[in-house]
């Protein structure tokens, strides 16, 4: 026990003493937020959502104009063969299709009138949005069409916890890229004390090798808690990003993330003979992961094919569930899959290292 | 295979036939000596003698092909975990933390023990106080080679392996590591060293073995080795113009004769006789031999004598 601490104190003071490794895990991801805080921050939160009128009647315009003036909600009008379309393409939230006949339905009273929305499932913040924004236009609706005056009127208040904004987005992503890096990038150290014999000459100490590799994850582990309290404090204090869900969850999703990708960086450990390789390959394996992973756009943004890779992608999930719990209060179980995709990528990483890993 | 027996009933390190191959090449080619308690040993060899292999598998640190190899009566390729804490170990090529200074390195190695010497004391032994506080990355090749001799003896060791300790130190610094290697023979404790600096085997070692392409070539004290195979004398001086080899090579005694830096070395069994036949060659030449002198055969006569024949099978 005494030579794990002991151990991971050294790793530490190397970590800490090694500037590129600095920059890398806390200015690095900082000045990414601070970045596109800045680009996107006072840009406009509206949800654009598709509107189809098929019947073109008064009736149908006024239920046009219940939507158009919802507070952050823009209309963008075609037919439902194009809006859907366009919604597919990431540049609509929901698509709402009002069909031919409804006026004379609203009228007659005789069934109800139907009105298409179409929502995104796999997006969950923005599927329940769509529904509680139609339900609420719609039961007005109903209320007005019955003639009577309204029994309970809604006050509304702000609440954050839904808003979805690119700066709540952008935070939490930031969070699971760093994550990665500073898994990822476990892999150069390794190697480094590998060519430089170190491992061989702690080899001939009384030190286990579980002690070696325990302190080194430790070692990340502490950091990664010194990175998401960073990230978290700067994106509280600076945009105002609220985190609203379960500390535990998180802390949870921190951990497993952590270890997910120190276990990939020790198979690039395994495979990169020298700490140059180490770096290269590092870079290779962390730009698709940034890139592919939903980090900076959500991935129902991508075409087709690159949304199959960023399924496969460890980070993917990472930051989705980092994104749901921290800024939605997601609990759990809809998050369970993005645990055991995780989970799958560790139990995956950690057999290929201890099957190729060599420490001399 | 000349494997002395000369250490005491339980030696500390007892290696036979040991035998290690990378591919095709025998790196360790059936190799077998002990060492005594209180002993300490040299490995002297030129590179790639092997020596550094041997060295590894004693310090569980490499798997053996074939042999026997007890350390401190553990078999030390089988159970080598119960032999870490009992033994110290300076690898040929100091392995360290480049981003800690000498004090954490030493603390941190000491941390790995449960008993052994302090910090301060090893820092005062190995003549570091002045770069305590240096990280390893800025320290000289022999300020690290002597910080890695203070890692070996941080558990306090009963065997100390020495891999090329002095290999990039000055003068002056190989001297002070030389007085560190007989300290630990004052306290009795035992090292097995490897060196290729003849003068360091002479100074430090009890007994030493020869080895060359994966062998030990000779065994024993200096002694030892360079009566057995020199009982004759060097008569030495400056090289005489006119005086050729064959004539040298017929005075009374002289059994061969070696020319290096401008002065000739007449190996001879009856030294008087040898003199007498210089100093008669020469008068007759008009001249006087400069520098003469009359010097024993030193390890390094032995070393080129054994390793130039083994380069020649």
């Amino acid at each position: 026990m005494n030579a794990l601490v002991s151990l991971t104190v050294a790793n530490i003071r190397s970590f800490v003493r090694d500037r590129a490794a600095l920059f890398w895990t806390l200015a690095f991801p900082l000045i990414f937020i601070f970045l596109f805080g800045a680009i996107f921050s006072g840009g406009n939160n509206d949800r654009t959502i598709g509107f189809g009128d098929e019947d073109r009647t008064a009736a149908s315009q006024q239920l046009r104009a219940a939507f158009a003036g919802l507070p952050n909600v823009k209309l963008v009008d075609g037919t439902e063969t194009e809006l859907t379309a366009q919604m597919r393409d990431g540049q609509l939230a929901a698509v709402i299709v009002v069909p031919q006949g409804y006026a004379e339905q609203v009228l007659s009273g005789s069934r109800p009138a139907g009105v298409r929305i179409f929502t995104d499932p796999s997006e969950p913040a923005s599927d329940a949005a769509t529904r509680q924004l139609a339900g609420f236009v719609l039961s007005q609706v109903n209320q007005d069409a019955s003639g009577r005056p309204p029994a309970v009127a809604p006050e509304f208040r702000s609440v954050q916890t839904n808003d979805l904004s690119f700066i709540s987005y952008l935070v939490p992503s930031i969070l699971g890229m760093s994550l990665m890096q500073l898994g990822v990038f476990a892999a150069v150290p390794l190697v480094a004390d590998r060519e430089k014999l170190i491992f061989k000459r702690l080899h001939a100490t009384p030190l286990r090798r579980w002690q070696l590799v325990g302190s080194n994850v430790l070692m990340r582990l502490l950091i990664a808690v010194v990175q998401t309290a960073i990230i978290v404090l700067v994106g509280s204090a600076v945009f105002g990003v609220q985190v609203s869900g379960n500390w535990l969850l998180i802390g949870a999703l921190v951990l497993l993330g952590s270890l997910t990708f120190i276990a990939l960086g020790y198979v690039i450990g395994s495979f990169a003979p020298t700490e140059e390789a180490a770096n290269g390959m590092t870079s290779v394996v962390q730009f698709p992961l940034m890139f592919l992973s939903g980090t900076f756009f959500p991935i129902d943004a991508m075409p087709d094919a690159l949304r199959a890779v960023a399924r496969a992608m460890p980070l993917t999930y990472l930051g989705d569930a980092l994104r749901q719990v921290m800024v939605e209060g997601t609990p759990f179980s809809p998050l369970w899959v993005c645990f055991a995709v995780l989970a799958g990528w560790l139990v995956v990483c950690f057999g290929i290292a201890f099957r190729f890993f060599r420490w001399q | 295979m000349a494997g002395t027996t000369q250490s005491e009933t339980n030696p500390v390190v007892r290696v036979r036939d040991l035998r290690k191959n990378y591919g095709q090449l025998a790196a360790v080619d059936g190799v077998s000596f002990e060492v005594g308690s209180g002993e300490v040993f040299g490995l002297l060899g030129p590179n790639g003698a092997g020596k550094t292999t041997t060295v590894e598998i004693l310090e569980g640190l490499r798997d053996a092909d074939s042999g026997e190899v007890t350390v401190l009566g553990i078999d030390a390729v089988k159970r080598a975990d119960d032999l870490r804490a009992r033994v110290g170990v300076s690898l040929q090529t100091a392995a360290l933390y480049p981003k800690l200074t000498v004090v954490e390195v030493l603390r941190l190695f000491r941390g790995f023990y449960s008993a052994g010497r302090s910090v301060d004391e090893l820092v005062a032994l190995m003549d570091l106080d002045e770069k305590r506080s240096t990280r390893t990355q800025d320290l000289s090749g022999g300020q690290r080679q002597r910080l890695s001799v203070a890692l070996a003896l941080v558990n306090d060791p009963e065997l100390v392996f020495l891999d090329e300790p002095t290999t990039g130190m000055d003068p002056a610094a190989r001297r002070a590591l030389w007085d560190v290697v007989l300290g630990l023979k004052r306290e009795a404790r035992s090292v097995l060293l490897t060196t290729h600096y003849m003068e360091e085997a002479e100074v430090l070692c009890d007994r030493i073995a020869v080895m060359d392409h994966g062998r030990i070539l000779e065994a024993g004290t200096v002694d030892e080795l360079v009566s057995r195979r020199f009982h004759e004398r060097a008569v030495r001086f400056d090289v005489l113009d006119g005086l050729g080899d064959e004539q040298m090579a017929s005075f009374p005694g002289v059994s061969s004769l070696k020319r290096e830096d401008g002065s000739v070395s007449l190996f001879s069994r009856d030294v008087p006789a040898t003199i007498g036949a210089v100093l008669a060659a020469a008068e007759t030449l008009g001249r006087e031999p400069e520098n003469l002198a009359v010097r024993r055969a030193t390890l390094e006569d032995v070393f080129l004598d054994l390793t130039g024949r083994a380069l020649r099978d």
